[in-house]
């Protein structure tokens, strides 16, 4: 069966700075796939790869199983590629539902109607109404979302990509920044996307916690290169990961 | 024939000059601060007004000197009052900002030194032809030209050996690291403010030496010192160098085939390099668009 | 219900019924009608450009151009074409909206300071336009010798021409309908997506908004409804001055909508009524009006800079 996402020896070099070496992946349909890595590693490039903010030096990426090197972020979007941003970015003065409503009707295309008619008005607010209950944002969905925690305005941004109806959702460092509290409720949601609704996600993340608590499979990032591939509890026994994580003991 | 087109010629080289005095004034300041002075015609009427106000102690020479000064100060002064505030917000604020203090110093002036005209006296050696055949070129002319090419080295020698110079450089290309380096960006754009009031200010005091001086004097020069900018590409002093003399040349030849459209030329050229190439002759892709 | 929503409704209630009574009250205040269609049509001309400042995010600084076209397009065609008062103004909005139009193919690349700045220049060629072509356009002293028209409905007439209550309805009637196709166009799917310009480009272009085309469009339609403003303002005073194009008359534009506040919808409405007031008494009070009108614009700037509406919001930012 061909894979969601398929990445054959991506490299990315910026001058003579390598920054992602000879990287290779396969994401299976319904699989959390989670990017790992110290520092340095390469896991911002790594993912802006994917993502189609800039193409390879070398190397193929896959989605699936056609090729979608040359085509760019934007586009990648419409063929399925939902994401977030480290940085949340959401539109702060609107509120929940009116920024969700703008990612649905975006995604419906109806972006230039100038109206909708009592049946298209009706899907766009089912779609709102799904994808806000998915994040379990409905009683806050008139609020600014510039005015919620840093916890809902993720959440508020994770359900934006939703709204686009993707086949794969990308992740940068969702809990980037966040309390306990927060780790739990967008841990929680990303679980719940991935169990309940059986989206195929990947995500970057740096809170070993999170990671090890959700992911089906580990890909672990050193320099530029993967290190080790395996299932959370492989990646846990793996010393090279230990080694690259906790200094070199040699 | 040939006479009319050398007039023409040199002429617009002189204009195209002292389009480039004003509009690296703007410039910097719209490099630096992301502002773009509203009122800078109007710190160049201003930097007139200071001069016909000295000369009479000081003479022309130094009033030629000292009015610039007094026009930095007072930017400088402007620029902690009221601009510094409005960086931090949407540019229409700056806008609005420079546009009513350009109404608030027209006014001023009109109020001070009266509506009607007024003339600045200029050394007699400068009111006197190069030589009877080049009639139409007298002294103060190339004096003008001569005062440019001096003010526009020392900017750039200013601007490439002096550590606030470099930093005024570095800021306009980046200005986030400046700032984590530890230079104070606040005192840096208000020096850079300075320089570009300076700069207005001695566009004032030769200006007035050849046209006199009036209340409403610097709205005439502010578009071409936009256009120049536009032309020359945003962000980039070399092109607004370029842009000035260019606009300064063109309509001046113009001038020659068809005189009614002689201002107007300078709005189609900016068209045209609008459409060829968006950025303008030397701008940076990203910067500030 | 929620208490935003029925806020918004009553302000709009408050407006019409103020808007609709203007007889019977401004005379009483020492005002005259003449004055509230000025009102309107400054209103109109801001609330156009809002579309574009307040609603899509993106600043012009030479919208003056859109609103003289739109007023020498009616003068022009009522003086040489035909003595038609709706046609003449349907003339006007064309002109100025297609010069709009094109203008911003060239625009929608640019950002910030070089849009406002590229927006001016493209006003000041308009205006040099106007200003050189003396005699079709009268040059400096304007175009004279038209005269708004009265309306023939074939079964009676309404005559703008010579009453002048009878006018400022037919300004309201004109503007009611320009603002209520605002309304609209801003809750529509469409205007959602200028909404989501404002607040994040990065974000909006990542959801697959293609934002230069909608930034074109919004550009576009903002020129269309300033240029219908600047025809009114034709018919307003039988006159079309060519420093009606002028930058100074786009600085009175974007002032309006700051002074209003340019994050609610009747805003620039409101900042036009402070406006006109403000420059009726000032120039009847002194000479040196540009004085105190730039100490506003300053003070408005630092002080005020939400406007009278955005005091009265929460959540708004500068």
């Amino acid at each position: 069966m061909t894979p969601k996402l398929e990445i054959r020896g991506a490299t990315k070099a910026f001058g003579s700075l390598i920054a992602v070496s000879d990287v290779s992946m396969r994401v299976e349909n319904g699989e959390l796939r989670a990017v790992i890595g110290p520092n340095g590693a390469g896991k911002t490039t790594f993912f802006n790869l994917i993502t189609g903010f800039f193409p390879p030096t070398a190397g193929e990426i896959l989605l699936d199983g056609q090729n979608i090197n040359r085509i760019p972020a934007a586009g990648r979007v419409k063929l399925g590629m939902g994401r977030t941003f480290q940085i949340t970015e959401i539109f702060p003065e609107l509120t929940v539902r009116e920024n969700v409503r703008i990612a649905v009707e975006t995604g419906l295309g109806f972006s230039l109607r100038g109206w909708l008619n009592r049946s298209d008005h009706k899907r766009v607010d089912e779609a709102c109404d799904e994808v806000m209950g998915l994040a379990n944002l409905m009683p806050k969905a008139d609020r600014l979302v510039g005015e919620l925690s840093h916890g809902d305005q993720r959440a508020s941004e994770i359900s934006m990509a939703l709204a686009l109806k993707p086949s794969l959702l990308l992740l940068d460092e969702p809990t980037a920044g966040m309390g306990d509290e927060e780790t739990y409720q967008i841990t929680g949601l990303i679980r719940r996307l991935h169990r309940d609704s059986k989206y195929t996600i990947v995500l970057i993340e740096h809170d070993m916690r999170v990671v090890f608590h959700l992911a089906d499979h580990i890909s672990v990032l050193a320099e530029g290169k993967l290190l080790a591939e395996g299932t959370p509890a492989e990646i846990a026994a793996n010393v090279h990961v230990q080694n690259a994580y906790l200094g070199n003991p040699e | 024939m040939l006479q009319v087109v050398m007039f023409n010629l040199t002429n617009g080289l002189i204009v195209g000059a002292f389009y480039v005095l004003m509009a690296l004034g703007l410039s910097m300041i719209i490099n630096l601060s992301n502002v773009v002075n509203f009122a800078h015609g109007n710190f160049l009427a201003l930097g007139g007004y200071f001069a016909f106000m000295l000369t009479p102690y000081i003479g022309f020479w130094g009033a030629l000197l000292v009015s610039p000064l007094l026009t930095a100060v007072f930017g400088y002064a402007i620029e902690q009052l009221m601009i510094r505030h409005v960086y931090a917000r949407n540019h229409i604020y700056s806008l609005l900002l420079t546009f009513g203090l350009g109404f608030i110093i027209q006014d001023g002036c009109r109020y001070f030194w009266g509506p009607s005209p007024l003339p600045l006296g200029i050394p007699d050696i400068l009111s006197t032809p190069l030589t009877p055949e080049l009639f139409f070129i007298t002294w103060y002319r190339i004096f003008m030209v001569a005062v440019v090419i001096f003010a526009v080295s020392g900017l750039f020698a200013f601007l490439r050996f002096t550590r606030i110079g470099m930093r005024i450089r570095a800021g306009t290309l980046d200005l986030d690291t400046v700032s984590a380096l530890g230079v104070n960006v606040a005192a840096l754009r208000s020096y850079n403010f300075a320089v570009g009031s300076y700069l207005a200010g001695l566009a004032g005091v030769l200006a007035a030496g050849q046209i006199g001086l009036n209340p409403n004097m610097g709205d005439d020069l502010i578009m071409p010192s936009f256009i120049a900018i536009i032309v020359g590409g945003v962000g980039s002093l070399t092109g607004t160098l370029l842009g000035g003399l260019l606009i300064g040349v063109a309509a001046a030849l113009t001038t020659v085939v068809y005189p009614a459209a002689s201002e107007a030329v300078i709005y189609v050229i900016m068209a045209v390099v609008l459409l060829l190439r968006p950025r303008g002759l030397l701008g940076e892709e990203g910067m500030l668009s | 219900m929620n208490g935003l929503l029925r806020h918004k409704y009553a302000t709009t209630a408050i407006i019409w019924v103020l808007l609709l009574t203007v007889p019977l009250w401004l005379p009483l205040l020492g005002g005259y009608t003449a004055l509230a269609g000025r009102v309107l049509v400054f209103g109109l001309a801001a609330m156009s450009f809002n579309m574009l400042l307040g609603f899509t995010g993106v600043m012009s600084f030479g919208h003056a151009a859109y609103f003289g076209l739109g007023a020498y397009g009616c003068g022009l065609f009522l003086k040489y074409v035909t003595p038609s008062t709706p046609l003449a103004m349907i003339a006007g909005t064309l002109l100025g909206g297609i010069a709009g139009t094109l203008f911003g193919l060239l625009l929608v690349r640019r950002r910030g300071v070089y849009f406002a700045m590229v927006t001016i220049a493209f006003g000041q060629v308009c205006f040099y336009i106007a200003y050189k072509w003396d005699d079709f356009t009268g040059g400096y002293d304007g175009l004279r010798g038209f005269a708004r028209a009265p309306i023939d409905f074939g079964a009676f007439k309404i005559d703008i021409a010579n009453n002048s209550t009878a006018f400022y309805f037919f300004i309201v009637l004109v503007f009611g309908l320009a603002a209520a196709a605002q309304a609209f166009i801003l809750r529509s799917p469409f205007g959602r997506t200028l909404l989501a310009i404002r607040e994040n480009e990065r974000r909006a272009r990542f959801l697959g908004i293609p934002i230069e085309k909608h930034i074109w469009l919004s550009f576009s339609i903002s020129c269309f409804f300033t240029a219908l403003a600047g025809s009114l303002y034709a018919l307003l005073n039988n006159f079309a001055d060519p420093l009606g194009l002028n930058y100074i008359m786009s600085g009175n534009i974007v002032m309006i909508t700051v002074m209003g506040g340019m994050r609610a919808f009747w805003g620039p409405l409101v900042g036009a009524v402070l406006f006109v007031m403000l420059q009726d008494y000032v120039s009847s009070m002194t000479t040196n009006w540009m004085f105190f009108v730039g100490l506003t614009f300053v003070c408005v700037v630092l002080f005020f800079p939400r406007g009278l509406m955005g005091m009265f919001q929460k959540g708004a930012k500068t």
